[in-house]
């Protein structure tokens, strides 16, 4: 039942297929997340799943760890069909999912989230401290994770966390365990252990659901890979019948260079963005460059590096300790938005839900929240001209809406994201900043957003932008800065780019 | 890469020790001191402060605050909160006094009252938790409705105890071998069982996770809408029994009892280090924010200060210990 019960005995006995996912359908507004997907998990097996962001990996995952209910398809486990309707019914039917984001309670002990899915409890009910204390113990020392069973989650780095949060997947008596790109922020080290640790469970008949885009990993720890494009199943193969590029093919199902229209000429040489020595409490340290007008200056780095760190500090948002700013020859001073945004720098924010979008606003007053006393007229906004200015963006970037009142919840990731673009263009801006601009947004429109960015490149502004994903980092960028705890390790020009050399600076 | 980390944890139960230490890191000991000097500098500028009637007296106003407060510490660590308590508890001494009138039992009149509490909880809870609408919002609503049925229902009378039964007396006043008050030791007996349930029930702790990241709790396979709805339901039946005592103590149904009482609880509850956005804070922080609060209104009072000042200070004490309280979270 807890720890010890875990990883020493097969959970199940080995009756094929684990389980069985067929026709699996899934609709948000405004998008098909996933369209007639099957999936068949073979118990000892170890499944990748592959695709790019916005391919349908997560929303699978999701219905699989029931907090995503299907639209359409079935799902049977060892055999009977199964409805999994909240997280509760999946963790009973001994699905553990390890998610992306860390899901654990930051106020808590690492051993108590652990086991907070099912405290083990005494005679009369109250929890066994002792043995939560002891069996986290244990389970880390079998599993060579080195994290203190004490400490509060809160404090712990990210990476110590996701530890944290695999051996919470192992503790309780498991039949499918998956794993949502669980080495996104873990050291090569870390993540050898965790290959152990998935040979083991396989070893055991748990059946692992590996997903990743990290071809080397796929490689070297799966044994059949399933590609996922567009919400659509691609290819489900043994690995072994894969080549790196024939895995690509799949994923991305056309040449790069098509994604990546590019209209501009070369930058200009007018400097609009001058950082110097910057530092801040949370993670920069000592960083410096400087962005020109009509350029792409792409930033890459790994999960923590401190990319959104940095654009979040660049633009006044968050508290700087040491350094300089300077927009266009002005320095950011007093450093918050306010100045920022006079100066003439914006941010499109990795997280449009939380700190980009009004989700229950319309369209119209999205678009022109940054930019309302350009429409006001004796202190009222003038709504006329507010919905024409609006309505001229949403022409230009062919935002598809059925109308400035519709609300923007409604509205597709990729016309979300052209709306926040539209905002800060509004408002007449110098330097752009983009963090992850393509972040769940689906193929097709990744490639309207590229379009854009280059377009902005291409009228003179500058376009700082953060990305953890490669191809649009080398596709997009004109010059390319790499990132690693917090610190710039490496810059480049796009021509002596390589992803070798991207990543061995951002693993630096 | 990967290295020990031995950070000591700030919260969660663990060996006595390492309790000791996390209780000095956290803000009981400064609550525990601030009110040892209060006690102090009430005892120096008053004779009549630290004598045994008035520190009676003063616990026995305070258990009734500690058992409501208990309450509302629980559904504010759950991430919600009830202000319709005062409301409430003024309202359960009507079937609790009719009931009493009419059968002459004491026993009926309570269950009654608790029947009442029970009923504002599931609404209250059903309303919050499962149709999802904001907490603050239902009971400041349930707060007047009930306050306007109470006014209804006695035409702004006090309805008394016609049979001046003993035993409802004795509950509010009477005291067990003479020395402890009833009050108080319903109040004790329900704060350490709440402190257990809170420290080391699977249900307490999942109040925590509820309360400090629902996202999470949900993953974890909690049903976040049921720990809720039971929050609502724990918090009304303790405003419950809050009342019972206090119309013993009052001697009959009086309409405009626990006026304004929700505010004082909530602000008790907030200056003993519980937050209002859900997850932190003990119900051991909570008994020592009534008992800070109860004393200071006492010790004002003593010291012949007008009852408007006492209301700024209090005010202002709430205020200075919560900025406290942040600027030290912040510094972290």
């Amino acid at each position: 039942m807890h720890a010890d019960a875990t990883i020493d005995e097969p959970a199940v006995a080995t009756i094929d297929p684990a389980m069985e996912m067929t026709g699996i359908g899934k609709r948000f507004p405004g998008v098909l997340a996933l369209e007639n997907v099957g999936l068949t998990l073979e118990p000892g097996k170890v499944h990748a799943l592959m695709g790019e962001n916005g391919a349908g990996k997560s929303t699978l995952i999701k219905i699989l760890a029931g907090v995503y209910q299907k639209d359409a398809g079935a799902i049977r486990i060892g055999g009977v069909e199964t409805d999994l309707r909240s997280p509760r019914d999946a963790l009973r039917q001994g699905i553990k999912v390890v998610f992306q984001e860390i899901a654990l309670i930051s106020e808590f002990t690492v051993a108590e989230n652990i086991f907070i899915e099912e405290y083990p409890v005494n005679g009369v009910g109250s929890i066994s401290w002792k043995t939560i204390r002891r069996d986290a113990a244990a389970l880390f020392e079998r599993i060579g994770f080195n994290v203190d069973p004490a400490a509060k989650v809160g404090d712990l780095p990210v990476s110590q966390q996701q530890m944290v949060e695999i051996a919470r997947a192992l503790a309780h008596e498991a039949r499918i365990v998956v794993m949502d790109e669980p080495t996104s922020s873990l050291t090569p080290n870390e993540v050898a252990l965790l290959f152990g640790v998935i040979r083991r469970l396989a070893s055991l008949g748990i059946a692992v659901v590996y997903v990743s885009h990290k071809l080397d990993e796929i490689f070297e720890i799966a044994d059949t890979v399933t590609v996922l494009r567009d919400g659509r199943r691609i290819s489900t193969k043994p690995v072994g019948e894969h080549t790196h590029d024939s895995l690509i093919q799949d994923m991305i199902g056309r040449r790069i260079e098509n994604l990546f229209p590019r209209s501009r000429g070369v930058a200009r040489d007018d400097v609009v963005v001058k950082v110097e020595g910057l530092s801040t409490d949370s993670k920069l340290k000592d960083v410096s460059f400087e962005a020109r007008a009509g350029e792409v200056l792409g930033f890459f780095g790994l999960m923590g590096a401190g990319r959104t760190e940095l654009a979040k500090a660049i633009v006044g948002y968050d508290p700087i300790k040491t350094g300089r700013i300077t927009i266009a020859g002005q320095p950011l001073s007093p450093h918050n938005t306010r100045t920022g945004v006079s100066l003439g720098i914006g941010l499109l924010s990795e997280d449009r839900k939380t700190e980009g979008l009004m989700l229950e606003l319309p369209v119209l007053q999205n678009a022109s929240l940054a930019s309302l006393e350009q429409f006001a007229r004796a202190g009222f906004v003038d709504e006329k001209r507010e919905k024409s200015a609006v309505q001229a963006f949403v022409d230009r970037f062919r935002i598809k809406t059925p109308g400035l009142g519709q609300q923007i919840k409604n509205l597709s990731g990729g016309n979300q994201q052209k709306v926040l673009l539209a905002r800060w263009l509004m408002r007449g801006l110098k330097v752009i900043v983009v963090d992850e601009p393509t972040r769940g947004i689906d193929v097709g429109a990744k490639s309207e957003i590229f379009a854009l960015i280059d377009q902005l490149a291409a009228q003179g502004l500058a376009v700082i932008m953060m990305t953890s994903e490669m191809p649009e980092l080398l596709g997009l960028s004109d010059r390319i800065a790499v990132m690693a705890e917090g610190r710039i390790t490496a810059t480049m020009s796009r021509d002596d780019a390589t992803q070798e050399k991207i990543l061995n600076a951002a693993i630096a | 890469m990967p290295q020990s980390l031995s950070l000591s944890a700030a919260a969660g139960p663990k060996r006595p020790s390492e309790w000791l230490r996390a209780l000095f890191r956290r803000n009981e000991i400064a609550l525990l001191l601030s009110l040892v000097a209060l006690i102090v500098f009430f005892s120096l500028a008053s004779d009549s402060f630290l004598t045994t009637r008035n520190i009676t007296n003063v616990l026995g106003q305070a258990s009734l605050a500690m058992v409501a407060g208990i309450g509302v510490g629980v559904l504010v660590i759950s991430g919600e909160i009830d202000v319709s308590i005062g409301s409430l508890a003024g309202a359960v001494g009507i079937p609790l006094v009719v009931i009493m009138n009419m059968t002459g039992s004491l026993e009926l009149g309570i269950a009654g009252a608790l029947l009442l509490a029970l009923c504002v909880g599931v609404v209250n809870g059903f309303l919050a938790a499962y149709i999802g609408i904001n907490s603050l919002i239902v009971t400041l609503g349930s707060m007047f409705v009930i306050r306007g049925a109470v006014y209804l229902y006695t035409g702004q009378k006090a309805i008394p105890d016609d049979l001046m039964l003993e035993s409802f007396y004795q509950i509010g006043n009477g005291r067990l071998f003479g020395a402890i008050s009833y009050p108080a030791l319903v109040a004790i007996v329900l704060l350490s069982a709440f402190i257990y349930l809170m420290r080391h029930r699977p249900f307490g702790r999942k109040l925590y996770a509820v309360g400090g990241n629902p996202e999470v709790a949900r993953l974890a396979g909690y049903d976040v809408k049921r720990v809720k709805f039971i929050a609502f339901v724990i918090c009304s039946l303790l405003a419950g029994i809050s009342g019972i005592l206090l119309s013993s103590r009052l001697g009959s149904a009086v309409h405009v009892a626990g006026l304004g009482f929700e505010f004082q609880v909530v602000a008790a509850v907030v200056l003993g280090g519980v937050s209002l956005a859900g997850g932190i804070g003990s119900l051991f922080g909570v008994a020592l924010g009534v008992l800070i609060l109860s004393f200071l209104a006492n010790g004002l009072g003593m010291l012949n200060i007008a009852t408007e000042w006492q209301l700024v200070t209090t005010g202002l004490i709430i205020i200075a210990a919560v900025a406290f309280d942040e600027l030290k979270r912040r510094a972290k």
